[in-house]
Formats: C-alpha cells, sequence, structure tokens
C-alpha cells in the first residue's frame, strides 16, 4: 500500500523545549494509533501533520504534497483537535454547519452533511442547544462531528475519547474501524493504551519528542527481547505443572500465587513455552481456568520501552 | 445530609488566625505583572513625571547655575504645595496609572472567572476578603510605587537640596497630604479595576472597558461642559474628581467651582458600588445543607 | 492557464464571502455586539439629554446642527470609532488565538487570507451598521425642529462617509496588530488614545502620520467657538489625498495582516 502521510527528520522546537525530535514516518491507509504519555509529542506531531505548524526541520506531505500553507488539501482532511475550544454561542448544528459552509458546499448538502454527522454522533436531539449547556461528552462528540461531516478521506483525532463514558467511547471506537473498513486513513493519538489497543494493532510510540517503535504491537513487543515475557496460569495444581517445565533452559523463573492457585512464569521464548504447555495439561491431567499474558499488551511494551 | 455540588468543596475547616492569608495571591499576582513582556518598560516609563519634578526641584535650587536656561520669571519653579499637587494630578501620571491597571489589572479577576478557578481559592482556608484584599494589593502595589513612593522621594529631596528644614516647617502637613492622596488615588483605581476586571470573562474587553470608561467620563464631561458651561458637569468626569479632590488636599484652589465633597463622594460612589459587584460576582463552591 | 487563475480568483472571493457570512452571522447574536451596540447608543443617548435641556430650560443658544457637529467630533471621532475598530479589529485574529477556534478555520480549504479578510468585513460591517445607526438617531434627536430641512442630511451623509472611512481604516490597523503581537489591545490603545491624539497636533508633515488628520481633513470646516480647540491646528490635506491616503492605509495594513497570518504560526496558551 503507499503511504499516504509521510513525514521526514521532521523535528519542532517551542524555543528550547524540543517537542519533537527527527521523526521519520509513513503512514499507510488504516487505523494508526499514536501513543505516548502527557507531553510525549503526540498533539505536536499531529499539529505538524496538520500543517497548523511549522516543522523546524523536516518535511511533512500528504499524497505527495507539503501541508503547510497548502489549503486545498483540507478538502479531503478531517481534523478533531484535543483542545476543548468552540464557538460557545453557536448551538450544535450552526458550529457543524458554519465549518460545512467553508467547504463551498451548496446550503442542501451543508444541511444534509450536518445531519448525517451529528446523527453518527448521536447529537440530533441536541443540535440547537447552544454549545456552552452541552455536557463534556457532547463536546467531544460535536469535535468529531466537525471532523467527520465533510466525509474526508483522511482523519486525525487527538484524543478523541477524552470526556466520553464508556459506552460513549465504544461507539467512536465503533465509529473509527468503520471508516478504516472503507479504506480511509485513521491517525488517532490517545495517552489510553487500552483504547488503542482496542482500535488497531499499528502503533507508533512516542516519549520525549522521539519515536520509541512502530508497527504491529506484537511485532515490537517481540523485539524487546532484554525483557523476558510473563505469562500467568491460573490452574488447579500450579506446583505440580511448574515442576514439568522448571527444567526447560528458555524458562527464566516462576512464581507462585497462593492465593489465587496461579503461577507467574518468566519466559525468553514465548512462543515455545506456548507449545510445551497443551501436552502438559493433557497428560497431567491438570485443569486450566485461564492463561494470560499480562504484559503482552500496550502498556507494557510502553513501560518496557520507557524504562519505567 | 449535605449536597455539595461536583468539584473542589469549600473549605469548612476552622479558619487560623494567620497573619497575611492574602499575600500569596498578592506575590503572584506582582511576579506575574513583571513577567509580561513590555511592563517593566512601560512601569519605569511612568517614573518620568517623578524624575523631570526631581530635576525641577534641583534646578529651583540651583537657578543661579541654571540661568542661562530660565530665562522666565522664578516663580515658574516655586516649590510649594502646588508643585507637588501638579505632580499627583497630571494629565500624563493620570494616563499612565490607568494603563498599569490596565496591564495589571485587566486579568486579576476574569483570568479567575474565565479558567474558573474562584472554586481552587475557596477550597483553600480563604475568606472572600484575603481574596479581594490579595488582589487589590497587586494594584496597590504598582500604584504606590507611583504615587507614594515618588510624593516622598520629592519632599526629601526638596529637605536634601535645600539644606534646611525650612520648607518643612512652613508646610508641615504636606507629607500627610502626599500620604493621603497616595492612598485615596490607589484605593480608588484598585476598586475601579477590580469593578470592571469582575465584570467579564474576556481580558481584552475588560482592558478596553477600564480604559474607554476613564476617558469617556472625560469625553462626556468635555461635552456637556462646553455646551453649558456649568462646574457641576465636571462630577462626570473621573479624572477631574481626581484633581479636584488633589486640590484639597494639598490646599489649592480647586479648577472648577464645585465642592471638593462632591468630587469625592463621586469617587466614594464608585468604590461602594465596586464592593457590591465584586461581592456578588465572587462566588466560592455553593454549600447547600 | 487564464481560466485557472479566474476561478482561483473566484474561489478566493467566494471563501472570503462564506468567511464574512459565518462571522456576521456569530457576530450579529454575540454578547459583545448586544454590549458594544449599547455603547454605540451612548451618543443618542447625550443627545436626547441634551434635547430634553434644551426643551426643558428653552435654552436654543445652540442649534441642534452645530452640537451634533460637535459631538461627532468628539465622541464619534475621538472615542467611539477607535474602540469599536481596537476591539473589533483584534479581535479578527486574537479571539481566534485566545479561544482556540483557530485550528477550525485553517482546517478548511480555504487560503488564510481569505480566513482574515472575511472575518474583517463581517465586523467592519457590524460596527459601521452599530455606528451608522447611532449616528442617524442623534441627529434625527438633535434636529427634531428642523428636519425638514434637506441641508442638514448632507451634512449627515458626509459625517457618516467620514467615520466609515474611519472605521475600515482604523478596523484594519488593528487587525494588523492582532495578527502581529499579542499584546494587541495594550498597544491598540497607545496607538489610538496616545499617537492619534498627540501627533494630529504637530505641525507641518507631522501630523499626516495619524490616521485622524486625514479624517479630520474631509470634515465640514465647523463655525468654530467653543470647540475650536477639535480642529486646533490642523493643517488639512485634500479631500482626494486624504481619502487616497486612507484606502492606501487600509489597503496596506490588510496586506501585511494577511501575509502575517499566512506565514506566522499561532501557538496556543496551554502549549
Amino acid at each position: 500500500m503507499n503511504p499516504v502521510i509521510v513525514t521526514n527528520n521532521l523535528s519542532k522546537w517551542y524555543g528550547n523545549v524540543l517537542g519533537l525530535s527527527d521523526v521519520s514516518l509513513k503512514i499507510e491507509p488504516g487505523i494508526t494509533g499514536i501513543l505516548g504519555p502527557n507531553g510525549a509529542g503526540k498533539s505536536t506531531f499531529l499539529k505538524l501533520i496538520t500543517g497548523q505548524i511549522k516543522a523546524n526541520i523536516g518535511t511533512v506531505t500528504i499524497n505527495g504534497k507539503k501541508i503547510r500553507n497548502n489549503y486545498t488539501l483540507f478538502s479531503m482532511i478531517g481534523f478533531c483537535p484535543e483542545q476543548d475550544s468552540f464557538y460557545e454561542e453557536m448551538t450544535g448544528w450552526k458550529f457543524v454547519a458554519s465549518l460545512l459552509k467553508l467547504f463551498h458546499f451548496s446550503a442542501k448538502e451543508i444541511e444534509e452533511r450536518a445531519e448525517k454527522a451529528l446523527e453518527i454522533v448521536e447529537l440530533t436531539k441536541d443540535k440547537d442547544r447552544v454549545i456552552r449547556s452541552y455536557s463534556r461528552g457532547m463536546r467531544q462528540r460535536l469535535k468529531v462531528a466537525q471532523a467527520i461531516a465533510h466525509e474526508p478521506e483522511i482523519i486525525i483525532l487527538d484524543e478523541p475519547l477524552n470526556g466520553l463514558d464508556p459506552l460513549g467511547r465504544r461507539k467512536i471506537i465503533r465509529l473509527i474501524k468503520e471508516y478504516s473498513s472503507e479504506g480511509k486513513t485513521i491517525i488517532v493519538s490517545s495517552h489510553v493504551l487500552p483504547e488503542i489497543e482496542a482500535m488497531t494493532r499499528k502503533i507508533v510510540l512516542i516519549h520525549q519528542g522521539k519515536v520509541f517503535a512502530q508497527g504491529d504491537i506484537h511485532y515490537i513487543r517481540d523485539l524487546i527481547e532484554t525483557h523476558p515475557h510473563i505469562i500467568s496460569i491460573k490452574c488447579s495444581n500450579p506446583r505440580e505443572l511448574a515442576s514439568k517445565f522448571i527444567h526447560e533452559d528458555y524458562v527464566l523463573s516462576v512464581h507462585f500465587d497462593s492465593e489465587q492457585d496461579s503461577l507467574l512464569v518468566e519466559t525468553r521464548n514465548r512462543d515455545k513455552f506456548f507449545a510445551l504447555l497443551p501436552p502438559l495439561f493433557v497428560n497431567f491431567k491438570i485443569e486450566v481456568q485461564e492463561i494470560t499474558s499480562p504484559d503482552d499488551n500496550l502498556q507494557a511494551v510502553f513501560d518496557y520501552l520507557v524504562g519505567k | 445530609m449535605t449536597i455539595k455540588e461536583k468539584g473542589y468543596t469549600h473549605w469548612e475547616g476552622r479558619l487560623k488566625n494567620g497573619k497575611f492569608p492574602w499575600w500569596p495571591i498578592t506575590r503572584y499576582g506582582i511576579k506575574l505583572t513583571f513577567k509580561k513582556k513590555f511592563f517593566k518598560f512601560f512601569f519605569f516609563g511612568t517614573l518620568l513625571p517623578a524624575l523631570v519634578y526631581l530635576v525641577g526641584i534641583y534646578v529651583s535650587e540651583r537657578l543661579e547655575d541654571f540661568k542661562s536656561m530660565v530665562r522666565e520669571s522664578p516663580a515658574l519653579l516655586n516649590i510649594n504645595p502646588g508643585y507637588f499637587k501638579s505632580y499627583f494630578t497630571n494629565d500624563f501620571l493620570l494616563f499612565m496609572m490607568v494603563m498599569i491597571l490596565v496591564f495589571a489589572g485587566g486579568g486579576l479577576i476574569s483570568d479567575d472567572l474565565k479558567y474558573n478557578s474562584l472554586q481552587l481559592y475557596f477550597s483553600r482556608p480563604l475568606r472572600k476578603k484575603d481574596y479581594f484584599f490579595g488582589k487589590a494589593s497587586v494594584l496597590v502595589f504598582f500604584l504606590l510605587i507611583v504615587t507614594l513612593i515618588p510624593g516622598l522621594i520629592l519632599f526629601i529631596f526638596k529637605l536634601i537640596f535645600s539644606g534646611s528644614f525650612k520648607f518643612f516647617v512652613s508646610y508641615p502637613w504636606l507629607p500627610i497630604s502626599v500620604i493621603g492622596y497616595s492612598f485615596l488615588v490607589t484605593a480608588f483605581f484598585s476598586f475601579y479595576a477590580l469593578l470592571i476586571s469582575s465584570l467579564s470573562k474576556n481580558r481584552r474587553y475588560v482592558a478596553i472597558l477600564i480604559f474607554s470608561t476613564y476617558v469617556f467620563s472625560d469625553i462626556l464631561f468635555g461635552i456637556f461642559y462646553g455646551i453649558y458651561k456649568s462646574p457641576y458637569f465636571s462630577l462626570l468626569s473621573l479624572k477631574v474628581n481626581l484633581q479636584q479632590v488633589g486640590a484639597f488636599i494639598f490646599n489649592q484652589k480647586m479648577q472648577y467651582s464645585v465642592s471638593w465633597i462632591y468630587s469625592f463622594l463621586v469617587l466614594a460612589g464608585v468604590c461602594v458600588l465596586a464592593g457590591f459587584t465584586l461581592k456578588k460576582r465572587i462566588r466560592g463552591v455553593e454549600v447547600v445543607k | 492557464m487564464a481560466e485557472k487563475k479566474a476561478r482561483t480568483f473566484r474561489y478566493f472571493l467566494s471563501s472570503i464571502g462564506e468567511v464574512f457570512s459565518v462571522f456576521f452571522s456569530l457576530g450579529k447574536a454575540a454578547r459583545k455586539t448586544k454590549f458594544f451596540f449599547f455603547v454605540s447608543f451612548l451618543p443618542v443617548i447625550i443627545a436626547l439629554v441634551i434635547k430634553l435641556i434644551q426643551v426643558f430650560s428653552e435654552q436654543t443658544t445652540l442649534s441642534g446642527i452645530f452640537i451634533f457637529s460637535n459631538i461627532v467630533m468628539v465622541l464619534y471621532l475621538q472615542f467611539l470609532i477607535l474602540v469599536l475598530a481596537l476591539f473589533f479589529g483584534t479581535s479578527v485574529c486574537s479571539e481566534e488565538v485566545e479561544g482556540k477556534t483557530l485550528t477550525y478555520l485553517t482546517t478548511r480549504p480555504i487560503s488564510k487570507s481569505s480566513i482574515i479578510l472575511g472575518k474583517y468585513a463581517a465586523y467592519t460591517v457590524l460596527i459601521i451598521l452599530m455606528v451608522a445607526i447611532g449616528l442617524v438617531f442623534s441627529f434625527l434627536i438633535l434636529n427634531l425642529n428642523n428636519l425638514l430641512n434637506f441641508r442638514l442630511y448632507k451634512i449627515l451623509l458626509r459625517y457618516m462617509f467620514v467615520l466609515v472611512l474611519g472605521l475600515i481604516c482604523y478596523t484594519s490597523f488593528f487587525t494588523f496588530l492582532g495578527t502581529f503581537l499579542k499584546k494587541s489591545v495594550l498597544f491598540g490603545l497607545v496607538f489610538g488614545f496616545g499617537w492619534e491624539s498627540v501627533i494630529q497636533y504637530f505641525p507641518g508633515s507631522t501630523q499626516k502620520f495619524a490616521i485622524v488628520h486625514y479624517l479630520k481633513s474631509l470634515l465640514p470646516v465647523s463655525s468654530g467657538r467653543r470647540f475650536s480647540f477639535l480642529l486646533f491646528q490642523l493643517e488639512p490635506s485634500s479631500v482626494g489625498t486624504s481619502i487616497f491616503m486612507l484606502f492606501l492605509i487600509t489597503a496596506v495594513f490588510l496586506g501585511l495582516a494577511c501575509l502575517l497570518f499566512f506565514l506566522k504560526e499561532y501557538i496556543f496558551e496551554d502549549q
């Protein structure tokens, strides 16, 4: 697949403070998660790729064209900013419709698109209320609505799930996945790791302005050879099970949790260990309740990479 | 059962009799104002009149040396209470004091209203009057630096340059007038700025309002006085009211034949209005029991 | 190629029109507009007070048109249009940056210049309407017993023309200030009530560095008397020169505002 957004050596300073350093990425269609703690440089990165700020070094191109001051590209880009700011005296409807006006749509098109966008984010009932009276969740959904109303090819969402309740979050995640299945390019930033995990496997990890890792989350995890995998097994007889594999050289340590009847195994080779387990369960008639990999998720990957 | 608004809850603990609970507000406000670009340059520009008047005092004591420059009658540099009154009530100084209010006072309360910070203040052991006093003290600090301190310095340097206490003996009440008028004009401007700052969450509005209300009152006076020539229209102008009261305090002839008491009442009225408005606008978290 | 350029220019004009339409509509309903509408009605209240005093005291020493001419001069020219232009002109850019809504505009397929020009046009039209309505009402009130004298309407139209030009020019300057400086209001106050007030009284060509000089040059010379200080030291420029200079100043500052807005990046406060 041809990359849609390409950044080369992208760097940004705010005075003496480094915002982003030497970021070179190729973002393809589908959902890409930009992950990092607060202050990592995620918003800086998104602002650079939407041309809101100038890069000190490096370039950003979208479909081969530079983005900075190239307003023609915005007909196919939808951006949901992080900040909670609106024209407070407008109604929700007026807000979306006014911004659609700037796309030079006809009045009829504006009405249809605004209605559709507000329906998607479930704000139809409250569309005629002033934004000032909206709750935090409604304001967040309104921001998403203005980003999708013109049906862009590229949707960039900066912390879109902030302030949403669990149901709202699920709906937006589902919406994002739907757009991805239509072949759109979606970039989502967040510091809430399970949210990103629920949306995509393609992630870019940013910390202190630098890209720590990029790619499939499992692939990244496997790359971290210095950090063994941890696997938790809840079963009827953990000590007996442990005795069967303790001699393997890729098993580094075993910890028993007597309260939970489980054991935590630290292994250097996850695949080999998983291949070993089923025959052990069957041959020694060990009842297994649960097998999980506590660190095989984004939080663990992130923690390892930032050295916590 | 106590029903509390979501967010911070009002301080319900005992308030200690701490000496200066408002001091952190003042200290931070002053620090923040000095951080603003151009403020330092502007603020020191406000001290120019003081410098000019100080030079005038020096020249008056050395008239022989400056004979070639001072061709006019030496009465021009007659240092008396009128000289001090003309320093304190000159248009430039009053204008610059209003500009200090715009710089330092514009965001004092309006920013707290904008960012909903009042809850943060009142969830600490802080009373409303500590909050007001803390905020007002930021303005008092800057305004006294351009009024009280130069006024006292001018008086002291007059004694030093003249080499005797004759000036003090002739006008023993003058230092009291300097202190009294400095505090009067400072108190008025502080109330005025806080009143306007509490009216809006938008700092730009507030800045324009502070300035334009002052200017408009003077223009209004100019229009009505120009048409009707009645001195009572001077009560419309904040600037003229300050000058009238200043003339009384320094025992000088008033420019308009209106009793200084009326001018004082107008200024006091603005302060009272400010007090009521601030009391209404500044609310911490409301606790309904 | 020419057609492509025309299409682009047509698109540019159309973008300005869309921005104008959005912000005129938003501005009309905004709280700040209601407040400043009241402010622009202060001369009407003053005119009413003067008229009532005249009626009850039966004082007729000064004609309505004379008072009107001098209220216009003092209040509108040296105060009201400055305050309105300062607030709305600086708002063109500053309110988007302070309110952090700039992103919504700069992520639309419209040029940055069209944002500035569209907002400028919307706010200028709003304040022109405010001033015009107040001016007409003041005129009618003060000349209540002389309304059939059509010569007076020529004077009204001339004052209206001068104030409209003043608003267009000052708003363009303050728009430029708003794109350029963070503390644009402070500098605007110093310019409007400091520089403009002082320089206009300087002799020779120096006074030509004040916008108000060209505006005053377009006014009919008043019969002086008590308000002659308003035209004190005025060495007027010709009508043609004044109109040309006012439009030139407008074009230059709008051009600079567009250029700065295009080149500058605006960082929101919490970044």
